[in-house]
This record gives structure tokens, sequence and C-alpha cells, in this order.
């Protein structure tokens, strides 16, 4: 497993040359998950479960910042999460289907939902997006308790098993990683594309964007459901690694998380999320140790950074390298 | 079931809820049509009117008629903390308004868990006789908390129509650069609404507690609540508060009366959001602009 | 750009020296989880108790004298906020970063069933509790389930309530729309039909629910002459109870489903008057005398049922060791099941289960019926689960 670290980094080395900050940033990123369970393995495997935590929910995150950059808030994430986490576990447990095959069924089932729900739901905006994403959301999580033909019902599916290839928590935990950075250069691709202009048109004002002859509703639907594909693979990964689901695991709470990763990370950009998975996955493990007032602690943290970080961790990276640049100037 | 004894209860019983969905939702809108923020921290509130009362009550010993509004006004005056330290700095700032007020709550609720305990407490009843009208039965505690629900509504919409504060606050709900323009203070009025729904809500809190159960999670339900009941009635609609917790405190008695809990749940869920799509600004809101 | 990654790294980095400090030789780790957060937070507070008071007892004892050595327990308890991944990364901390051999709770299907799926395969001791028939099976040898579930009690409860209330015929069956409802509702309806009871209606409410009066008026129209709030929780229960009165019930109101008639007396207050229901704490015990005392002393306020169970849970687990005269995890395991008999705060110890779940790792006790008069919890009987 050391091998593999050393080898990117050194790949990466080669290369940096020809690569922009962003890349580099980017690369240095992949390493240090990398790396990760190299640097723990040795006394520490609880911190790989938080680091595979921390890689299952960038997906989920990553995702999601493709609706924020439209302009559009969801509270429906947990609800796509728990069709692909619903997909595999049943279709994993009930009738024996191959691990990939689940897999892959997780994430179309999931997108197929958001296609099917996108253009009802992307009618409306603002608020109103707000607030029926959130409403879906419960619904959601409803169905999956009186569904008990299908679903098993509150009781949850038990059992699920862990792709026989990936069992390990080290190759698990890389599983997941290069599912992370594959949802990763998607996600860019689209912000980089043509797509990615007309999204960022939406944002600004949709009714511009459709007078300049931008397919307005068309983008809106595709984005939401490449957005709720990629959390449903979220959702299989997520009921592989803990091998148990139930409604509980989808609620509105599961849906906050989603959104409070993309505020805290910042909006801004895809490294938004990503910064807000790790920091939003590993503040209440590291407040674990003060049990009684951890939940106190996490509210004080997201005031204050609301108060005072409007932008985002991102900002707040972004603060301190200009800081460093003039320092070093 | 359809008998006209059981059609009577079902209204008894729909208003009662209604009552209690009202007084909440009325300041949560009222927080998003002045200061476009989603206060997910007015559960809590609710939940600290409920423990306000209940240490006024059997601490203080002071009477229940009393201790209600006293109580309610008292998390009003705290919420201004809140207000001053939190909110002030995120008006119209809809997302960074949410994630704060979020994290309020959690201060709010956990630190209460810590200070109160969580083992569920009641109010001790005040009023425990129950009236048989014919087959209509209606206890009076129920009564009491009509009567009060009812008087504050009342203060409220003759405070919103006919006071100077009122109206000011009314038209910076409807457009804030217009109220700037006529010399409204805004910031002023901020206060005086954050204040006002707070008490709203402790003071929901209070009766939730007198007829229920109290503990540091008591908020979370009247907080959905209140999210439906605006969406009903349109965000930031006064008017619309009224009518949609009327609507909703009556759908939830007869579906549920008449076809069981867990289908009026997915029905309930179902209508809300038929009419979201049907008609996004609610039955009495203003279309959202295109920013 | 790139200090971003640096910004990542010194957070990890942080992660790492912020995790516990390695434990002193002779201290010995019990693991706890329960639910600390949101609408069941009682649960874990009453884990967190009932444990941290049986580590008590033992420590101003001098601490465990095992096999020469001397042992100080202490508790370290995690949060699983009531679902399969709190409850999965909860058992995931103790076992790999605290090293816990042993761990008391959770409380609940769902945490329960994932935690399981982390300390079974690391062969780490669980005593918990939930009442998914799953969690007890032949495979599942690291588990015992250290309370009832309907599934025992229920048979007995429903023959008592056949034999002191012959003239009941009707009955309505109340439950949340939950892992414990869904599971409860189908082995009271069975136990009922079993007594020759009409079950005439049944309803499944949303855990969020606390006016209960439209669905209480449906089941007024159904001439009803007991009703059971079966696994309602204690919020639920109480305000169940004062409701049910509130819109002119006159007849039996019994829970079957699970233990918390002080909790449900304190929401209902006056209306609870004659309801029925059960405890497995018997304070002529005199063990549970002493208990009581103690948790009074250190906490004072109202006690959850939970407390006891979690407390009886630790003195078990302590007297193994003992018995085993050693705190490795298979020698306590092995210990566990001879211990029929040992005396607790529930009266005698008794493992069954092998019939419905294939092991005997399933705690039987007796069951103490009790009836709320003038205001006061009044005990009408004890009855046996086996």
């Amino acid at each position: 497993m050391t091998a593999r670290p050393a080898m990117t980094a050194a790949a990466a080395d080669n290369r940096g040359s020809r690569f922009s900050a962003s890349h580099m940033s980017a690369v240095a990123v992949i390493v240090v998950m990398a790396a990760w369970p190299g640097a723990i393995a040795s006394s520490e495997s609880f911190l790989l479960y938080v680091g595979t935590l921390v890689v299952l929910y960038s997906v989920g995150a990553m995702s999601l910042h493709l609706v924020f950059r439209m302009g559009q808030v969801s509270f429906a994430h947990a609800a796509f999460l728990g069709i692909g986490g619903y997909t595999s576990a049943l279709l994993l447990t009930g009738s024996g289907l191959s691990w990939p095959l689940a897999f892959c069924a997780s994430g179309l089932v999931s997108g197929l939902f958001g296609l099917l729900l996108g253009p009802i739901v992307l009618r409306l905006r603002g608020v109103y997006f707000v607030l029926f994403t959130f409403i879906l959301c419960e619904f959601a999580e409803r169905v999956f308790t009186d569904w008990g033909s299908l679903t098993n019902g509150a009781g949850g599916v038990a059992g699920i098993p862990a792709p026989p290839a990936f069992s390990s928590p080290v190759s698990f935990y890389y599983l997941c990683l290069g599912v992370a950075v594959l949802c990763a250069l998607i996600c860019r691709g689209v912000l980089k594309s043509d797509v990615g202009e007309a999204i960022d048109a939406i944002r600004t004002s949709e009714s511009l964007a459709e007078s300049n002859g931008v397919p307005v509703f068309r983008i809106k639907v595709a984005i939401f459901a490449i957005s709720c594909l990629l959390v449903g693979f979220q959702g299989a990964l997520q009921a592989s690694f803990v091998h148990y689901i139930s409604p509980a695991s989808y609620t509105f709470d599961e849906s906050l998380r989603f959104v409070v990763m993309n505020v805290i990370g910042g909006m801004n950009s895809l490294w938004g999320p990503v910064l807000g998975s790790v920091f939003i996955i590993a503040l209440p493990e590291l407040l674990r140790n003060w049990v009684e007032y951890q939940w106190v602690l996490y509210g004080v943290v997201l005031v204050l950074a609301m108060r005072y970080l409007p932008g985002g961790l991102y900002e707040l990276g972004e603060r301190a390298s200009a800081l460093l640049r003039k320092g070093g100037a | 079931m359809l008998s006209l004894p059981v059609l009577a209860q079902v209204v008894v019983n729909g208003v009662n809820l209604g009552a209690i969905y009202i007084l909440m939702a009325l300041g949560f809108t009222m927080i998003f049509g002045i200061m476009r923020i989603v206060n997910f921290a007015h559960g809590a509130f609710a939940m600290l009117g409920g423990f306000a009362l209940y240490f006024l009550l059997m601490d203080a010993h002071v009477p229940f008629l009393l201790a209600l509004p006293l109580g309610a006004l008292l998390v009003g005056a705290g919420s201004l903390l809140a207000e001053r330290f939190v909110l002030r700095h995120l008006y119209h700032n809809e997302l960074q308004g949410m994630i704060a007020t979020l994290g309020l709550s959690m201060v709010m609720i956990y630190l209460a868990a810590i200070v109160f305990g969580v083992s569920q407490r009641s109010v001790p009843a005040v009023y425990s006789e129950i009236f048989f009208f014919g087959p209509l039965v209606v206890p009076m505690d129920r009564l009491v908390v009509l009567g009060i629900a009812a008087v504050t509504l009342l203060l409220f919409f003759l405070f919103m129509r006919y006071t100077k504060p009122g109206l000011a606050m009314r038209v910076a709900a409807q457009d804030l650069e217009v109220a700037e323009a006529q010399g409204i203070n805004a910031a002023a009025h901020y206060q005086a609404a954050f204040f006002i729904a707070s008490s709203l809500a402790a003071l929901a809190g209070g009766l939730i507690g007198q007829l229920y159960a109290l503990s540091p999670f008591m908020g979370a339900t009247p907080l959905m609540k209140s999210f439906i009941v605006v969406i009903l009635g349109g965000l930031g609609s006064i008017p619309g508060a009224a009518l949609g917790g009327l609507l909703l405190g009556m759908a939830e008695s007869s579906l549920t009366t008449f076809f069981g809990a867990s289908t009026a749940q997915l029905a309930s869920f179902g209508i809300v959001m038929l009419v979201l799509v049907l008609r996004p600004q609610g039955l009495f809101g203003h279309a959202e602009r295109d920013s | 750009m790139n200090k971003v990654a640096k910004l990542l790294a010194a957070l990890a980095t942080a992660a790492l020296c912020l995790s516990p400090m390695p434990l002193l030789a002779k201290d010995l780790t019990i693991g706890a989880i329960g639910t600390l957060s949101g609408g069941a937070t009682d649960w874990g507070v009453a884990t967190q108790r009932g444990v941290q008071l049986a580590i008590d007892e033992v420590n101003a004892q001098g601490g465990l004298k095992i096999g020469g050595e001397t042992y100080t327990p202490h508790l370290i308890i995690y949060d699983d906020q009531y679902t399969g991944q709190g409850g999965a990364t909860a058992a995931t901390r103790l076992v790999n970063a605290d090293h816990a051999k042993f761990i008391i709770g959770p409380i609940g299907t769902p945490p329960t069933l994932a935690a399981l799926a982390i300390t079974t395969p690391a062969k780490v001791l669980m005593l918990d509790d939930g009442f998914s028939p799953k969690i007890l099976g032949p495979k599942n040898t690291y588990n015992f389930r250290i309370s009832a579930t309907p599934q025992e009690f229920a048979p007995a409860m429903i023959g008592w309530l056949k034999k002191n209330y012959p003239k009941t015929k009707r009955v309505a069956i109340v439950d949340p729309n939950d892992s414990v409802g869904q599971q409860v509702m189908p082995i009271l309806l069975k136990g009922y039909k079993a007594d020759g009871f009409d079950v005439a209606f049944t309803e499944m409410y949303d855990r969020s629910t606390k006016d209960f009066t439209p669905l209480l008026t449906r089941m007024m129209a159904n001439k009803i002459d007991v009703l059971d709030l079966s696994s309602s929780a204690p919020a639920e229960a109480g305000l169940l109870l004062k409701q049910a009165r509130q819109v002119g019930f006159k007849g039996v109101i019994i829970q079957i489903g699970g233990p918390s008639v002080e909790e449900n007396l304190a929401v209902a207050g006056p209306l609870a008057e004659d309801f029925i229901s059960f405890d497995f704490f018997n304070p002529d015990n005199p063990l549970a005398k002493k208990f009581g005392d103690a948790y009074a002393k250190k906490y004072g306020s109202t006690m959850s049922s939970w407390c006891p169970v979690m407390y009886n849970a630790a003195k078990i687990l302590f007297e193994a060791m003992h018995r085993a005269n050693s705190i490795d995890v298979d020698a306590v395991k092995a210990e566990l099941p001879k211990m029929t008999g040992y005396e607790t705060i529930f009266g005698p110890l008794h493992w069954g289960g092998k019939e419905t779940y294939g092991i005997d790792h399933q705690l039987l006790a007796d069951i103490v019926i009790e009836q709320v008069k003038d205001g006061k919890i009044v005990r009408r009987d004890v009855v046996s689960m086996y």
C-alpha cells in the first residue's frame, strides 16, 4: 500500500511544472487522501474509518454543488441518497446481483428519479424550491418507512455485503476515493464545459439566459439528474460500508448535512464541498471526547463560521494564501 | 363515522391544532417576510417558552394566566441577544442566515438538554375539567388554549393593522427599499419584529407545554408544522399563515379521523407538494421575483 | 490556491493529534453506545448513568481484583444518533481507537444492528438492546440482549389482562410508526388473538405526533374496551393516556409494549388514574432499592426505565469477569451463560431464547405489573417470563 502514494507523488512532481496552481492543489489533495491509510494504518484504524466517511460524503456534497451552482438549494439529497442505498441494498441482499451491477443500478435508479422529479421540482425557484425539496425529503422517508413489503420498513435492511474485491477497510477506502475522484472529474468537467457557463448564466439571471438562447429548463433538469445519479452512488457505497440501512439514515438531518457542507466549505468552487465534508465529518468525531457538549460546540462553530466566514472555508484558504503571498513578497 | 357528533369533534380538534400552528407560523413567516431569514431557531424559542412557563409556575408560583405572557415576553427579550450577535449580520442573506439559525438552534437545544435534563416533563395541568356537550367532549385546558390563542391573534392583528410600527413592519415585509425610502428605520423594526416573533413562538411553546409535554427537543415538530403552514399560506404572508394554520389543523384532524394516521401524513405531504407546484406562492403569497 | 491543500493537510494532522491518548495498563475500558442527540437522548443518558453507577460501585471497593491484578474500569460513551451509521461509527471508534473489548448498549434496532456488524467480526462483547429478532442469532455469539422484548413479555402480560379483566373483549393497539412499533405490532396482534381478544382497531402514528385527539376520535367510533399504548415512547404514551381520557374513553388503558409507568404518570398527571403497565424493576428487591437510592443521590431527577437495565448489564459483566477470573473476552463470554441464578436488581439472572432465536442469549426476568391509584404507582402482581 505504501508504494502507491509515493508513485502518485512522484508523478505529480514530474509534471507539476506544466500544471496550473489549481491542478497542483488537486493533485496534492489526492496525494494526501491516498497517503491517508499509510499514515495512520499503524495505530488508528478509526481514522481510516473517518477518512472513508469523508471521502464518501464528498461525493454527495460535490454532486449537490452542481445544484448550488444553478442558484438552487436542495434539501432532497437524502432522499436520493436513500434511493441509491435501498436500490443497491435490496438488489444485493434480495436478488444476489453482483456488486458492480448493483452499484451501477443504484446510481441509475436515483438519477432516473431525478430525471422524473426534476421537471416538477425545477419549476420552482428560490425559497419555494427549498421548501418543496424539504417536503420531498420527508415524504421519501415516510415511503421508506411505510412500504414495508419492499423496504422492510423501519427495521431496515441488514447484512449488506461489501464488494468481494474490496472487503478490507483499506481497499474499500481506495474504492471510495476512486469514486470520489471520478465524481470530482465529472463535476469539474460539467462546470468547465459550455454547460458550466450556461449554469452560471442561469444563476445570475434565468430570464436573461433564456433570452440569450440558453435552454434553461433542459439544462436545469439535466444537472439535477446528474446530481441525483452521483449521490445515488454514494448511497450504494455507504450501504456496503455500514452494512445496514434504515429510513433513519435518510432523514432531513442528512440532507441538511450536505447543504451545510456546501455552505461551510464555500459555494463558489468545487473545493468548497470537499473542504466542507472534511470539516463536517471530522468535527463531531473530534468533539466526541466532549460527548455532552459536542452538539453545542458544533452549533457554535456553525454560527461563527456563518458570521465571520460567509464564503466558507474556501474563502479562509484564499485569504490565508493571499496573506502568505503578501508576506512572501 | 360520518355522524354529526364525530364531525363536530373533528372541527373542535382541528381548530385547536390550528390555533397553535398559527401562533408558531406567524412569527416564522414574519421573520422571513421582513428579514428574509428561514429561522430554524424558531422551534427552540418555543421550547424556551415552555420551560420559562414551567419555572415561573413551579418555582416562582406565578399564576398561570400571568406566567404565560410573562414567560413569552422574557424569551422574546432574550431572543434580542440572538438578534444582536447572530442574525443582525445575516439579514437578507437567505442561505447563511438559515445555516446560522440552525447552529443557533443546536446551541439552544443542547444547552437546554444539559441545564434542564432530557427526560420529559409536563407543566402540571392547571385546568383538568372535561366538559361534555351532549356527545361532544371538550377538555377545559383546550378551551383555555383556544381562548388565549384567539386573544393573542386578535391583539396581533390589531397591532399590525392600526399601529404605526405595525404598518411599518408590513411595509418592510412588502418591499424593503420602499420602506427605507420612506424613512422607516429598518434596524429598529427588525428588532421589534424579531422580539414579537420569538415571543409568539414562546407563547405557543408554553401552550404546547401545557397541552402536551416539555423536553429540549419539543420544538422540532412545531417548526416543521410552521414550514408546512407557510407553504400553504405563502411565505411572508401574515393572513396566509393564519389561513394556512387553520387549514393544516383541519386537514390533519379530518384526514386522521377518517383515514388513519399514516394515510393522513402521506396525504398532507402530497397536498403540500401539489400546492407548491400549482401555486408556488402559496394561497396568499406573492410570486418570487427572478433576481 | 495550493494553500487550500496545505490547510487540508493541517486539518488531517490536527485530527491525528487530537485522537485519544493511549490507555494506562490497568485501566479497563468499558465502552458504551447510546443516543445522545435528538428525541431519544434520554436513552443515551440512561445508559451513561446506569453504567457509571455500576463503575462507581466497583471503584468505591478499590477496583476489580482479577487474576492478581487490580483494574479500574472507566466509561467511554459515544453518541449513535439513533441511526445505523451513528451506531457503526460509535462501535468502530470504541473497537479500533479506544480498543474497548466490552460494550454496553446501544438501545434500539438501527444502531444495534449496525454496531453488531462491527463488533461481531472484531470479537468484542456487546450487551445491547433492540427489539428486532435479527439481533440475536446462533452466529452472533459475542452479543447478549440484556432486556426482554415483547416476544418475551407480551404473552405473560396479555394472560394477566385476560385473567384480571375477563369482561374486556375489543382491543385497540396504538404504536409509533418506527422500527420499534413495526416490530411490536404483529407480536401483540398475535398475542391478543391467541388469548381470544378481538383486536378491533390498530393505528401507527408518526413519531413527531403530539396531538392524538384525531386518532383517538377515530378509535372512539370502534367501541373499544382496552386501549394498549404498546411500544409508544414515554413522551407519546403519556400524551395518548391523557388525551384518551380527554376524548372520553372510559375503558382500560394498558401498556404492554414497554415499561414507562413513572414517566407516563409525570406527563398525564391526574388523568393517568387506573393506567396499567409493568416494570422490570421491583423496589422490594433490596439490591434494586440500593440502586434506586444511589441514583437519587447522584442524579436526583426522574429515572428512566432504561437506567437500571444498563446498570444491570454492567453489573452482570463485572460479575462474569470475576467468575472467569480474567478480562479476556472469550473467557468472559463463556462465563456469562453459566451465571443463571446470580442475584440481580431484577431478581435471579436467567438466559433464554433458544427456541425463538437459536441461542440462549436473551435475558429473562420477572415482570412487575403496576397500576396508577390515587396518583401513586401501586404494584398489582408479579408474573414470570419463563
